[in-house]
């Protein structure tokens, strides 16, 4: 049932639109809100509270209340009240067994008793402990704010866009429109925001400045960003200066029955009349302590709702007020024992500013016991903020001695937080039991932890907490602002679901030969491609490939090069001739492991160096870092992605490559260690003999673009000699065999090149390099620990990471350990005690709780001499 | 943390462009005494305030600066790029070991 | 040696006939029309004072680095007029164009007024120009694939 027409009104009386409510079809009319129309409809029940399910109707039309929260279209805790109505929208109630109406928990309410103080939980459903999986599913249930739909597929498009401002208005209310204008006066670059609810149905769009709406700023946060939500996109500001025009919220009053349904703010009674011309009731009372609610009286005057009376509470002061209601709808209130029947009950404790934003920027808060409200002070720097929301205007109940009414009987619960649920005697009670500071107090009641995040219990709830404990408002302080301060979607705080990967210019190829990906770092690579003994026995046997362009590729150039490596690495290069390569380990000042690789030597100033291929960036780095303090003459160039690089490996790997290119690679001409400049099948490569899989073998780094034909050129013209491409599974059983080293897997964070065996390239005779004292202190106290090889005496493997015993106690650990058909064992990497660290020593492993016997081994599993790898 | 850095190459961006390496420590010239090696790969002095630290602008110019920063504001104070001292060496933080193997 | 492992651009030799391929190639298979690789672009790393020759553009990234763009049949010679310590990049940079400030803006929190600059694109680091609504986007390759991915999506959200 609607008034009359008037030109204030939002609707458009010639466009209707059909949703569905609880799968009933709701006729509305364009420019309604889901709540709108389902209150023209007749819907006055539109929630159940979060505690005692008790009936929850509108209550603020505003957007700031838990009232009517509601499933749209699938996603929970939507406000319908300021949710526009679009076709075919399926609405739903939130927090229900049953129906809204008739809500089976509502039983919550009636028995009360032990299940619903605050702290109810935290205290009783400890025990006995393995039930609390029961309880928790039980609380689930009951306390809940919708549900999520887990097997939902993605239904919106969210997106995040950067922007900028010099100036950003929060508000489009007549404060945010001046400074808007003012600004735009001054020749700035002006944006405002609205949350799109103010009266005037459209904001003016004005020259001079751009306006975004509805848009809702959620945060003020360092450096002037200010995240605003503008539905499926997230505008990320930048702003130099940032006016805040928030306004203000308008007030509850504590009494008994002041949650019941009928009750309104004058807001509330201003919209559903203005704007969707609808009747709030029948017969209404004004109880206020500002102007706003003699407003309303006239707007419900207005709306043919008769006012059987207005206290203002600025004039009368009385000691008792209670509102009555029947199956949860107001039906009476009684002011000092004078009881008036009505269906509408309009309260109004004021207005508060709405400062959340302000004091996210760092803004103090400040009590003003005159006006009984908060106000914000010394703002930051590059944020002010204007109108109610600075405080103009705004004025709470100050005049309303009591922080809360009682009620003439017993009985009735009075409310200061409707979205926890949390009563007077709740907040009574915590102070009893000693919270007796705001921020406690707020924990344990969770008062201002629901979703209107404050706006409504903030203020009510301190003047209470002050009045209970004698002290002054100004005293007590408040809670911290944290954002959002305004529901979110997680979706769009999300944005555009990807996440940066690295795919080698073969990543294709691979998914095309069936390969099982794997991370690692950023990088994808694969697994394997479904075989793994054969693929490792295609190496063994006959040749295999394996993409290698995630390695990390530097070319350091310049007349210090040699120096600036020296510096950087425990190894000597001075003496690396060009065309030799040398494998080198990148530590850090503590004498840790931090990196390591292959460095070949292009010419007398030229070096290229691999790294891991999750250390190239952090490699990078740390060389620029030094250089940046050393100051000597190199360049470093990343050419990690310039270059795809392949290994070819295993026995036929050298005639197979004798077919693709005209480079002498005899033993001779292409030793072990050599590296060469040279085409293979036409495309410039830079080939280094090196073998991490323990067979004869080369490695290939040429320009990427060319991956794709190289690949498939090796496969085309090597199926003969049953080339087969193999992964990283394959690859490291190969590597295992030889004993060879990877960084991050065998070594850890306190790994040092000495106990890793490495000492052989560590060169204390240099001036100084990085990690040198650290490692000349390791020298002189002798080794902790060491890494060692093993065999298990029968063919268990041990998980990467058990436990070395000894003597019962843990004394190292395994960090890499794999079957192996070459060598007919399982074998494996280890830290023990340097005490066992010797050839044939008997170590026990814990595999399942049981010790498992294994011997160590310091020497190769497979090929011990090099013999096949120097082929 | 959504402050903004300003690059001395690129200007101001936000910190999420930048890699943080941590307090500019001083790198011993001669070598160090056991504890003297311990203060300076191990202790930072951590301060509430305005301190002097090492970035990365990472993905931008990939040009080392030092900032001065007050910890507890964020607010960045000054920014200059690193410059070559052979002598006292200003040291960066330990770098990241890897924590996923890096083949 | 004479890093020629790092040229790009190749002529058939040895009876072998090398294939290029972008690896925007995929990524970009279903762009809409304003979206175009540029992957093939001459790109050179430069350290110390840059001179300027004819017909190609430089970004000054840092004081004594830049990066240089330039007509991929022309990289050979660009190379040898700017001196030594040039590195040829072509390979390593995957290149594409977009059309639109507001596409722009859902890429990159970059100032779109001072361009050109390096600074993150789509969460990777990325070198980019302008050329009036037009804007030119120069990054690792290794991510051509998620950073095609995240265009075509940006893109169908403005569409
Ligand atoms: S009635 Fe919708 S938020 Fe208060
Ligand atoms: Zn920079």
């Amino acid at each position: 049932m609607r008034l009359p027409p008037s030109p204030e009104e939002r609707i458009d009386r010639s466009r209707t639109v059909t949703f569905f409510f609880e799968g009933e079809p709701i006729e509305a009319y364009a420019g309604d809100t889901i709540g709108s129309a389902l209150f023209a409809a007749g819907r006055r029940v539109f929630s159940r509270s979060f505690k005692y399910h008790r009936p929850r109707g509108l209550l603020c039309c505003s957007g700031h209340c838990p009232n009517c929260l509601m499933q749209v279209d699938g996603a929970p805790s939507v406000r319908v009240c300021t949710a526009p109505v679009r076709e075919g929208t399926r609405v739903r109630s939130q927090n229900v067994l049953g129906s809204l109406d008739r809500d089976l928990l509502a039983v919550v309410d009636k028995v009360g008793g032990p299940f619903t103080p605050v702290g109810f939980y935290y205290r009783t459903m400890i025990r006995p402990r393995r039930a609390w999986p029961y309880y928790e599913r039980f609380l689930r249930r009951v306390a809940g704010l919708g549900t999520i739909d887990k097997h939902a597929r993605r239904s919106s498009r969210f997106d995040t866009e950067h922007r900028r401002a010099e100036v950003l208005v929060i508000g489009g209310g007549p404060s945010g429109l001046d400074a808007a204008r003012a600004a735009a006066r001054d020749g700035r670059r002006v944006v405002l925001v609205d949350e799109g609810l103010a009266l005037d149905a459209q904001l003016p769009r004005e020259d001079g400045f751009e306006t975004i709406a509805p848009a809702r700023a959620i945060g003020i946060y360092e450096g002037g960003l200010v995240p605003v939500d503008a539905g499926d996109v997230l505008l990320r500001f930048r702003a130099e200066r940032v006016v805040v025009a928030s306004g203000a919220i308008e007030q509850p009053l504590l009494f008994p029955g002041n949650d019941l349904v009928g009750v309104l703010l004058p807001s509330a009674v201003r919209r559903l009349t203005r704007l969707w011309s609808l009747r709030p009731g029948e017969r209404a009372v004004v109880i206020t302590a500002d102007d706003r609610g003699l407003a309303a009286a006239e707007d419900l005057r207005r709306a043919g709702t008769s006012v059987a009376r207005v206290v203002d509470l600025r004039t009368t002061q009385p000691a008792q007020m209670a509102a009555r209601g029947s199956h949860g709808r107001v039906r009476s209130v009684s002011v000092d024992g004078d009881s008036v029947d009505c269906d509408v009950l309009v309260m109004s404790g004021g207005s508060q500013p709405a400062y959340s934003l302000l004091a996210q920027a760092g803004a103090r808060v400040e009590y003003d016991g005159t006006r009984g409200i908060f106000v914000p002070r010394d703002l930051p720097p590059h944020v002010e903020a204007v109108g109610s929301a600075a405080g103009e205007g705004a004025r709470g109940a100050a005049a309303v001695p009591a922080a809360s009414y009682r009620g003439t009987e017993s009985g009735g619960r009075c409310f200061v937080c409707i979205c926890e649920d949390v009563t007077d005697k709740d907040v009574k009670r915590a102070i009893a039991e000693g919270f007796d500071s705001i921020e406690l107090a707020k924990r344990y009641t969770t008062v201002t932890m629901g979703p209107c995040q404050g706006r409504l219990c903030h203020l009510p709830s301190i003047r209470l907490y002050a009045r209970e404990t004698r002290a002054e408002e100004a005293t007590i302080g408040t809670t911290t602002a944290r954002p959002p301060w305004a529901p979110v979607r997680l979706g769009l705080l999300a944005g555009r679901g990807h996440e940066p990967a690295k795919r080698t210019s073969l990543h294709h190829r691979h998914k095309e030969l069936g390969a099982q990906m794997m991370w690692t770092g950023e990088w994808r690579r694969p697994h394997s491609y479904g075989d793994v003994a054969a693929e490792v026995r295609a190496v063994h046997e006959g040749v295999g490939v394996i993409d290698v362009s995630t390695l990390g590729k530097l070319l350091v150039s310049g007349p210090d090069a040699v120096s600036f490596l020296e510096r950087l690495y425990p190894n000597r290069f001075g003496d690396l001739k060009p065309g030799r390569i040398r494998y080198a380990v990148l530590g850090t000042d503590a004498g840790r492991i931090m990196d390591d690789g292959t460095i070949g030597r292009l010419s007398e100033r030229d070096f290229y160096v691999t790294t891991t291929s999750t250390g190239a960036e952090t490699v990078l780095a740390w060389f620029e870092w030094w250089n940046a303090v050393w100051g000597y003459d190199v360049s470093v160039d990343n050419v990690t992605g310039a270059l795809a690089a392949l290994n070819v490996a295993g026995p036929r790997s050298r005639a197979l490559l004798a077919r693709l290119t005209e480079l002498d690679v005899s033993p001779d001409g292409f030793g072990y260690l050599d590296a060469r400049e040279a085409r293979v099948a036409g495309v410039p490569c830079l080939l280094l003999r090196i073998g991490f899989v323990g067979e004869l073998g080369y490695e290939l780094h040429f320009p990427s673009p060319y991956a794709e034909y190289l690949w498939d050129t090796l496969l085309e013209r090597g199926a003969d000699a049953g080339i087969r491409p193999f992964g990283l599974e394959p690859q490291r059983i190969l590597r295992l065999e030889k004993a060879h080293v990877i960084v991050g897997q065998d070594t850890d964070s306190e790994s040092n090149a000495l106990d890793a065996n490495m000492s052989w390239l560590v060169k204390f005779d240099k001036d100084d390099f990085v990690g040198k004292w650290a490692l000349e202190h390791v020298r002189e106290r002798g080794p902790r620990e060491r890494l060692v090889g093993f065999e298990m005496a029968n063919g268990t493997v041990p998980p990467e990471g058990g436990q070395i015993v000894v003597d019962g106690l843990p004394a190292g650990r395994v960090t890499s350990a794999r079957w192996s058909d070459a060598v007919g064992k399982a074998i494996g990497l280890a830290w023990v005690p340097p005490a066992l660290a010797d050839e044939d020593s008997r170590i026990e492993i814990r595999v399942d709780g049981r010790l498992e016997p294994a011997l160590v081994r310091l020497r190769p599993f497979f090929d011990p001499d090099d013999e096949r790898l120097r082929a | 943390m959504s402050f903004l850095l300003s690059c001395p190459n690129c200007g101001p961006r936000d910190v999420n462009e930048f890699a943080y390496a941590g307090e500019v420590t001083s790198r011993p010239a001669e070598r160090p005494s056991v504890r003297e090696l311990a203060t300076y790969v191990h202790f930072r002095r951590n301060v509430a305030g305005v301190q002097q630290e090492w970035w990365f602008h990472r993905f931008g110019c990939e040009t080392w600066f030092r900032a001065e920063r007050d910890t507890r504001t964020n607010a960045v104070l000054a920014t200059e790029a690193a410059h070559a001292e052979p002598d006292g060496q200003a040291a960066p933080a330990e770098a990241a070991v890897p924590d996923v193997p890096a083949v | 040696m004479s890093r020629d492992f790092l040229a790009v651009e190749l002529a058939p030799a040895d009876g072998f006939e090398p294939r290029w391929r972008s690896p925007l190639e995929r990524a970009l298979r279903d762009a809409p029309p304003g979206i175009r690789d540029l992957s093939r672009t001459g790109k050179l790393h430069v350290h110390g004072d840059v001179g300027a020759p004819p017909g190609v553009e430089v970004v000054r990234v840092a004081p004594d680095r830049a990066l240089v763009l330039c007509a991929a049949a022309d990289v050979e010679r660009v190379r040898g007029e700017l001196g030594e310590r040039v590195v040829d990049m072509s390979a390593a940079l995957a290149g594409l164009e977009v059309r639109g400030e507001r596409l722009m803006r859902r890429l990159a929190d970059l100032d779109l007024d001072a361009l050109p600059a390096a600074g993150a694109v789509a969460h990777v680091p990325a070198t980019v120009l302008r050329d009036g609504d037009a804007f030119r986007i120069f990054f690792p390759q290794e991510y051509a694939d998620h950073v095609g991915a995240v265009v075509l999506d940006a893109a169908a959200g403005l569409a």
